[in-house]
């Protein structure tokens, strides 16, 4: 039972893997070029497991110091903190180690997979580190072919691969429209999103967007329950 | 600083981002602050969909993606699966490519 429920979420990540892939294999190639060694360029994707604070720590290795690489990584990823915090309910009561071990494969594809199943009424912690686990296996697999194969691996902007990330978010979303006040938070989310795109740059403006959006629902429904 | 002070250092900024609500929300919280986790999910889909389809490069500028996302979003609504979106949206896209040239 718990075996299927891991490979359940093992296999939520296929349709996203390929686009990991891809960008794994970039990342690979770009941090050799920047001057990273094949070891260092393993074990970035191995303990951080980070694609967009990991490009951008590769397009500023050399030209700027690490603190301040430390810091844009911490900033690019406090988004995580907010997923954190909407997956934090349902890890409620369990072990301290299960909670360390989700928290370190927490990524938005990971993330997305699994708080869905949670709000359709199946999710698990199994099924939350096979979709982990899924994600980890492909970016760090990739990573290496990338970091050894080099300028052999063909440019993935081509074939428009990029477009696999916003069209799984695309099919998460639209099951969580059907209640009204979904349809206002995501329209919130995305307006503040865009507009604010060109200006807060590091994912910034996903935090502002996630926090004004969510906020904008919780004071609605919190008027519609005091209402009724 | 050494590069694998730099990487540590990245990991452990990163692990924080994502350990450190899992650790400290664990107690039953207010009823708005729960509201409020509870929209957390479609605020993030969202956030996460709409920059690279209308804005790939940080202003507003809707191309061939943004219209590959319509068709893949009616996919989306029928089947309420990842995959078949996938398929529509990427399909879309490259014939609008082959289309447009």
């Amino acid at each position: 039972m718990r075996r299927r429920a891991i490979l359940a979420g093992l296999a939520s990540t296929a349709p996203i893997v390929p686009g990991a892939v891809a960008f794994g294999l970039v990342y690979g190639v770009l941090a050799r070029q920047a001057g990273l060694s094949l070891a260092a360029t393993v074990t970035m994707s191995l303990l951080v497991f980070a694609g967009a604070a990991q490009f951008t720590a590769v397009g500023m290795w050399g030209q700027a110091g690490g603190p301040l690489i430390v810091l844009t990584a911490f900033i690019i990823n406090l988004r995580h903190l907010l997923m954190g915090a909407s997956v934090a309910p349902h890890l409620r009561g369990q072990p301290g180690r299960w909670k360390a071990l989700l928290a370190f494969g927490l990524t938005d594809e990971s993330y997305a997979l699994a708080i869905s199943r949670y709000l359709a009424g199946d999710g698990s912690r199994e099924f939350f580190l096979g979709a982990n686990f899924g994600l980890y296996a492909g970016w760090n697999l990739s990573t290496l072919a990338g970091a050894v194969l080099g300028g052999l691996v063909v440019d993935p902007g081509r074939w428009g691969i990029e477009l696999v990330f916003p069209l799984t978010f695309l099919g998460l979303l639209v099951p969580l429209l059907t209640w009204p006040l979904g349809t206002v938070v995501a329209l919130a989310s995305g307006v503040v999103a865009v507009a604010t795109a060109a200006w807060l740059p590091g994912k910034a403006n996903l935090v502002l967007a996630i926090v004004v959006a969510s906020g904008i629902g919780a004071a609605l429904e919190g008027w519609w329950a005091r209402t009724q | 600083m050494g590069t694998y002070a730099v990487i540590l250092g990245m990991a452990l900024a990163t692990y924080a981002t994502r350990a450190l609500a899992v650790f400290l929300l664990s107690r039953r919280l207010t009823p708005g602050i729960e509201r409020f986790l509870g929209h957390i999910p479609a605020a993030v889909f969202a956030a996460l969909v709409a920059p690279p389809l209308l804005a790939p490069q940080g202003g507003f500028a809707p191309g061939l993606p943004a219209v590959a996302a319509i068709p893949a979003a009616v996919v989306a609504w029928r089947t309420r699966q990842v995959l078949p979106t996938i398929l529509a949206g990427m399909g879309s896209y490259w014939l609008l490519r082959w289309i447009v040239g």
